[in-house]
C-alpha cells in the first residue's frame, strides 16, 4: 500500500473497508501532516482534533463489530468554511460572521455524515466566498502548496491547496464562477460543478441564487464520481434542487474515450491565453485523441452573449445579498469585496432580469452550436500561467483590478449555462505551477464528464503528482 | 469629450440603494463595467425576450444528452 497521505479518497475508503488501514491512522496521519506544513500553506481554519478522533474510533468499533461502513467510512475530510453545521462556528471567511453559528447544518454535511466521512474542521477561503485568487485579508491568504506566494484559486481556496498538500482526502468547495474549478486548476488537483439544480445548497452560505453551485475538490475522478453520487439528488430542504435520478457514477469510468467526440469553441476562452497554457492543453488534446477520441474545433457564437450576461447575474445577487452589510458595515469588508460588491448596484433591473429570460435560449444555442454531434467542451481552465498573489491583490493596489478579474474568465461562462463541468490537471506551466484542462457535458451528464476525466487520468499521472513540502 | 459617468453611477447607487463607494477600488471597478456596457450595447437586437425566466430549468431538462 503506498503511503497513507499519498492514497486517493476511494483508496482510503477502500483500504479501511478491507481492514487494511484503520481510520484512527488516517486520521493521525492527517493531523500530523497539518501541524508540519500548514504553516506554509494556511489553509485550515478550524481543526476539530479531538472530535476527529473520536469519529475515527467510532468507525474502527464499528468495522471490528462487523458493522457495513459507509463508501466513506473512515475517510478524513474538511471543508470550506460556508457549509454550516449547527451549534458550529462558520466564518463564511469573513471578519462579519467570525462569531456566526448556524441552527442549521447543511443537507450535504448530513450525506457526507450518513457517508461515513470523518470531518475534521473547516478550511480557509475568499471572503464570503468572492474572489477567484485565494486573497483574505482576515484569515490570511492562502498559498500555493507548490510554490509559497502564488495564488491558490479561489474562492475555495483552503479546499484546493490542502487537498494538494495531501492534508486528508476530500473537500467540498463551492463554485458561484470557477470557485471549484480555480483551486482545482492552480492546485493541481480534481474539481467538480454538477449541472446547476444538481446537489442541494440548503444549509450553505448563498452568493447568487442562480449560479451557485456545491461540490468536491479531491485528487482523481474516481474520488469525485464517488462524491457527487453521495452529494447529489433531490432535497426536501431546497426546493431548487433537481428530479433528476442520480446514476452511479463510478459504474460509468468505463477508462474508454473510444467514440467520444470532444469540441473545442474557438473564442473566447483562448483570448490573450499564454502560449505555455496553449501547449498544455493541446498536448492533453492529443493524449485523449490518441485513445480514440475524436477533436473537433469549431466556432461557438453565442459565447459573447453568454460572458456579457455572466457577468450581469451573480454580482447582482451578491450586492442584493450584502445590501444590509454594504450599508452598514462596509469597513468591514476587505477593500477587494467591498469593491467588488459595489460594482452589483448600478446594473439595472431590466438588465438583470433580461440576463436571467435569456439563460435558458442561450443554453438551448450553446448545446445546438458546441454539443451537436459531441459529447464535451473542452477548454483551458485558466488562460494565463497562476499569478502571483501579490499581482493580483486589489487591497494593496487597485491597478491589479483587471488581472484580478480575467483569472475567472474561462470557468464562469459554464456557471450561467448551468452546465456540469470539471477540472483536472494536464500538465505544469514553465515556473513549475499547475495547469488544468475544463470538460464540460449537457445538463445532468455529470457521468460523461467524470467517464473522460477518468480516461485522460487513466494514461497521464499529472494527478499523481504532489508538491514537496 | 463625454462626461465621465463614474459620478452619476455613483449618486444613483448612493439615491436607490443607500450605499456609498467605499473606496478607490470600488470606484475603478465602475469604470471597468464601461467594457460591459459596450458589449451588451452590441448584443441588442441579436437576442429575442423570452417571457419566463424559468424557462432555464426547462432548458436544462430538455438539453439532456441523448445521442450524441
Amino acid at each position: 500500500m503506498s503511503a497513507l497521505h499519498e492514497l486517493s479518497m476511494t483508496e482510503a475508503a477502500d483500504a479501511v473497508a478491507r481492514g487494511d488501514v484503520t481510520a484512527t491512522a488516517l486520521v493521525e496521519n492527517c493531523l500530523a501532516r497539518i501541524a508540519a506544513h500548514d504553516g506554509k500553506v494556511n489553509s485550515v481554519i478550524r481543526l476539530d482534533r479531538d472530535s476527529a478522533l473520536e469519529q475515527a474510533d467510532a468507525v474502527d468499533k464499528a468495522r471490528k463489530a462487523g458493522k457495513a461502513l459507509g463508501p466513506l467510512g473512515g475517510v478524513p475530510m474538511m471543508h470550506k468554511d460556508m457549509y454550516y453545521r449547527a451549534g458550529k462556528v462558520s466564518t463564511c471567511g469573513s471578519k462579519i460572521r467570525r462569531d456566526f453559528v448556524p441552527k442549521v447544518t447543511a443537507t450535504v454535511l448530513e450525506k457526507l455524515d450518513a457517508a461515513g466521512a470523518i470531518d475534521m474542521g473547516t478550511l480557509n477561503m475568499a471572503e464570503f466566498a468572492q474572489n477567484p485568487t485565494g486573497h483574505n485579508a482576515h484569515f490570511g491568504h492562502c498559498h500555493n502548496p507548490w510554490r509559497h506566494g502564488y495564488c491558490t484559486g479561489g474562492s475555495s481556496s483552503g479546499s484546493g491547496a490542502s487537498i494538494a498538500a495531501r492534508f486528508f482526502y476530500g473537500a467540498l468547495g463551492s463554485d458561484t464562477g470557477g470557485s471549484i474549478r480555480l483551486p482545482a486548476t492552480i492546485c493541481g488537483v480534481t474539481g467538480i460543478k454538477g449541472t446547476q439544480t444538481r446537489v442541494s445548497r440548503a444549509g450553505v452560505m448563498p452568493l447568487s441564487f442562480s449560479a451557485d453551485n456545491v461540490g468536491p475538490l479531491v485528487q482523481t475522478a474516481r474520488d469525485a464520481a464517488r462524491f457527487m453520487r453521495i452529494i447529489s439528488g433531490h432535497d426536501p430542504r431546497d426546493a431548487t434542487s433537481a428530479r433528476e435520478a442520480v446514476p452511479d457514477y463510478e459504474a460509468a469510468l468505463t477508462g474508454d474515450l473510444r467514440g467520444v467526440s470532444i469540441a473545442v469553441p474557438q473564442e473566447y476562452f483562448f483570448d490573450g491565453a499564454d502560449e505555455v497554457v496553449v501547449k498544455g492543453f493541446d498536448a492533453a488534446l492529443e493524449a485523449m485523441r490518441e485513445r480514440g477520441a475524436k477533436i473537433t474545433r469549431l466556432s461557438c457564437p453565442s459565447l459573447r452573449a453568454i460572458a456579457a450576461y455572466t457577468a450581469l447575474l451573480s454580482r447582482s445577487e451578491a450586492a442584493a445579498i450584502h445590501a444590509e452589510w454594504m450599508r452598514e458595515r462596509a469597513g468591514d469588508y476587505s477593500i477587494h469585496l467591498s469593491s467588488r460588491l459595489y460594482g452589483g448596484y448600478p446594473v439595472p433591473a431590466h438588465l438583470y432580469i433580461e440576463a436571467l429570460s435569456r439563460r435558458g435560449p442561450l443554453l438551448r444555442q450553446f448545446c445546438a452550436e458546441a454539443m451537436t454531434g459531441h459529447h464535451i467542451v473542452a477548454t483551458p481552465a485558466l488562460r494565463t500561467r497562476v499569478p502571483t498573489l501579490a499581482e493580483t491583490d486589489i487591497d494593496a493596489d487597485a491597478a491589479n483590478w483587471s488581472r484580478f478579474m480575467a483569472v475567472s474568465a474561462n470557468t464562469r461562462p459554464f456557471n450561467y449555462l448551468g452546465l456540469p463541468t470539471i477540472s483536472i490537471p494536464c500538465g505544469f506551466d514553465d515556473r513549475g505551477l499547475p495547469m488544468g484542462l475544463q470538460l464540460a457535458a449537457r445538463p445532468f451528464a455529470e457521468a460523461r464528464v467524470l467517464a473522460v476525466a477518468d480516461a485522460f487520468q487513466r494514461v497521464t499521472d499529472w494527478h499523481k503528482r504532489h508538491p514537496g513540502l | 469629450m463625454k462626461p465621465d459617468p463614474i459620478p452619476p453611477s455613483m449618486e444613483a447607487i448612493r439615491l436607490w440603494s443607500g450605499v456609498e463607494c467605499p473606496n478607490e477600488a470600488a470606484r475603478l471597478g465602475l469604470a471597468d463595467h464601461i467594457g460591459l456596457l459596450k458589449e451588451l450595447e452590441a448584443l441588442r437586437g441579436t437576442l429575442a425576450f423570452e417571457d419566463e425566466p424559468s424557462s432555464f430549468e426547462a432548458a436544462l431538462r430538455a438539453e439532456q444528452e441523448k445521442e450524441a
